[in-house]
């Protein structure tokens, strides 16, 4: 229920009616089941697979519904995880817990900056803890781990993330150790889809050094880089730090943080504090997590060459994402922090400053996170796409060939969207495969895009003449040309029939398109990736209902 | 004596709480964090700023 409030305060305004469009978070009506979504795309597989089980998932759901019931249950699922790794403490200690995991700086930056498959792979974090656990224990995974696993792999990163806490959690601590390689074949089949997919585009896996440097751990107000990794913020991007953490405040959580960790590990070393997760996988996730991050921004020169030279060496660059894993050890030595000062109180203090200590020690990290508060203080809002882009959907069709989106620039800020910045919506609007840039812009620096039919693209829209264009497109399996004219970027024309022209958006079919197709033999690599990553969601389901079927039987006998 | 202590902590900490809150909500009203705009010399809208 503490949850529900504090999940409920961070949303806010983003659970209206209308999409929550911010930087990476694009959500649309129906997004097409198509080629880029399964990882047959020409780009990276960035949004693989989290895309395309939006795809499938909103054929059933409306995309708007899909969106707010992802957006609430990654926060309460998560706080309802960890919840269940701290059942030994008292009630106070558990929800001063659940308001740091809901309420903290990581959670904040990242929603903001629209990063939901990470925050999926966050709220499976802790049950993915305690399904390792109960596995090691008992000899057999409990129903819900493969699904945990599953949620928690909808990205790379967040992927990464989850194995390494998977295994983690079958290694370190009490109990049965050769269930490793059974996990391992687990977390394989999980991340089949963007791991193949990325094995298929080595090629260009690679990325630029310089973008090293501009997406490392970052210093917020008062804080450098490693202590506000401590504090769970750092994110690179200043445009999503909340206001108060710009500030005194930031401080503040420093200076509260700190001495309930330093309580926490005593308390937990001299009463050897049992929680339902062992304390050495939340201990290694924690250095591994924290050390990485520290790495990006104390060293982010060797960082961006090895990002330059080892395919998926990108992965790292973020560093604020890897604080994922610090998250459990920090909330559970809070825990036991406050569970301990509880404790001691008890026949030391009236009620009144007992009832005080506890609603300070729930309340710190929204006392020093206020502008979390709402949408992240009116960042994350609902909104409706204007009639325009059903309009060009429903004109273009599923056409021949794929759409190039201009201008050929990956961001745009519509003013529908209340000048909030988002990836370029249109893309997923419309049917066909997009062409798009993967280029990204961070502080003027042009960070270069990996997609090497991106770049042939460039070249063909700056022939000088639009039949010219029209023809090269055409021949690198363009078919069709939609133009957002309310954003900023040349975009040339292109010769063609005009299917739509309103003034926001234009779309034009070209005469002649080469179709492409990717290779055969990337389809079959493919389906067998897809084939191994709805294996694990066959067996959570299989288990689940064997799980069900024992219970009802005892039930019943009972 | 404990409870006396007690209170007086819990006023103290309360208080820090409460200025610290109103600090960050009267500040993160004042100064609100925007997106930097479009580059007007490269027409681009960036994907963000790191200072």
């Amino acid at each position: 229920m503490w949850s529900l409030v504090l999940v409920g305060l961070v949303l806010g305004p983003a659970l209206g009616p209308g999409y929550v469009l911010s930087y990476d978070m694009v959500w649309v009506r129906d997004l097409a089941v198509r080629a880029d979504v399964l990882g047959l795309g020409s780009g990276l597989p960035r949004a693989v697979p989290s895309d395309a089980w939006v795809a499938v998932l909103d054929e059933v759901v409306p995309g708007m519904l899909l969106q707010k019931l992802v957006l609430l249950g990654m926060l309460l699922g998560g706080a309802s995880g960890i919840d269940r790794v701290l059942a030994g403490l008292g009630v106070v200690s558990r929800l001063a817990a659940v308001t740091l995991w809901c309420w903290n700086p990581f959670v904040v930056e990242r929603l903001v900056l629209g990063h939901w498959p990470v925050l999926l792979g966050y709220a499976a974090l802790p049950w993915v803890l305690l399904g390792a656990t109960r596995w090691r224990a008992t000899g057999r995974a409990p129903w819900w781990l493969p699904l945990a696993v599953l949620l928690g792999s909808l990205s790379v990163s967040a992927g990464l993330a989850t194995s390494l806490v998977l295994l983690s959690g079958l290694v370190l601590g009490p109990g049965e150790r050769r269930l490793w390689a059974r996990g391992a074949l687990l977390v394989l089949a999980a991340q089949a889809p963007w791991l193949v997919s990325g094995l298929l585009h080595v090629r260009d896996a690679v990325s630029d050094p310089a973008a090293a440097r501009l997406f490392a751990l970052s210093g917020e107000g008062p804080l450098p880089g490693p202590l506000a990794a401590l504090t769970l913020g750092g994110v690179w991007n200043a445009e999503v730090v909340p206001v108060s953490r710009t500030g005194p405040a930031a401080l503040v959580a420093l200076l509260a943080l700190v001495p309930l960790l330093v309580l926490g590990v005593r308390r937990s070393r001299r009463e050897a504090i049992v929680l339902a997760v062992p304390w050495a996988p939340l201990v290694l996730l924690w250095a591994v997590g924290w050390l990485l991050a520290v790495l990006t921004w104390a060293a982010p020169g060797p960082v961006g060459q090895l990002a330059g030279v080892v395919p998926g060496g990108g992965v790292l660059r973020d560093g604020s994402r890897l604080l994922v894993l610090c998250v459990p050890l920090l909330v559970a030595l809070v825990a036991v922090a406050v569970d301990g000062a509880w404790r001691w109180t008890r026949g030391r203090w009236a009620t009144p400053a007992r009832v005080s200590l506890a609603v300070v020690a729930v309340l710190w990290p929204v006392t020093v996170l206020p502008d979390a508060a709402w949408g992240a203080g009116g960042r994350l809002v609902a909104v409706d796409y204007p009639v325009s882009y059903a309009d060009a959907r429903a004109a273009l069709g599923e056409g021949a060939g794929d759409v190039l989106v201009l201008p050929l620039s990956s961001y745009r800020q519509p003013d529908w969207n209340d000048g909030h910045k988002v990836l370029d919506p249109l893309g997923r609007v419309l049917l066909p495969v997009p062409v798009a840039s993967d280029e990204l812009v961070v502080d003027d620096v042009v960070i270069e895009g990996e997609d090497q039919r991106v770049q042939r693209v460039r070249d063909a829209i700056e022939l000088p003449t639009p039949q010219a264009r029209a023809d090269v497109l055409g021949s690198l399996g363009v078919g069709a040309v939609a133009t957002d004219l309310t954003a900023p970027g040349p975009a040339p024309d292109v010769a063609g029939e005009t299917l739509l022209d309103d003034g926001r958006l234009r779309v034009v079919r070209l005469d002649e398109v080469d179709e492409t197709t990717s290779p055969t033999s990337w389809q079959v690599a493919m389906g067998l990736a897809w084939t191994a990553h709805l294996a694990v969601l066959l067996a959570a389901v299989v288990a689940g209902v064997r799980c069900a079927r024992q219970r009802l039987r005892r039930n019943l006998s009972g | 004596m404990g409870s006396i202590l007690g209170t007086v902590a819990a006023m103290i900490v309360g208080g820090a709480v409460a200025t610290v809150t109103v600090v960050g909500v009267v500040s993160s009203q004042t100064s609100p964090q925007g997106d930097s705009p479009a580059n007007v010399n490269a027409p681009v809208v960036v994907y963000g700023s790191t200072n």
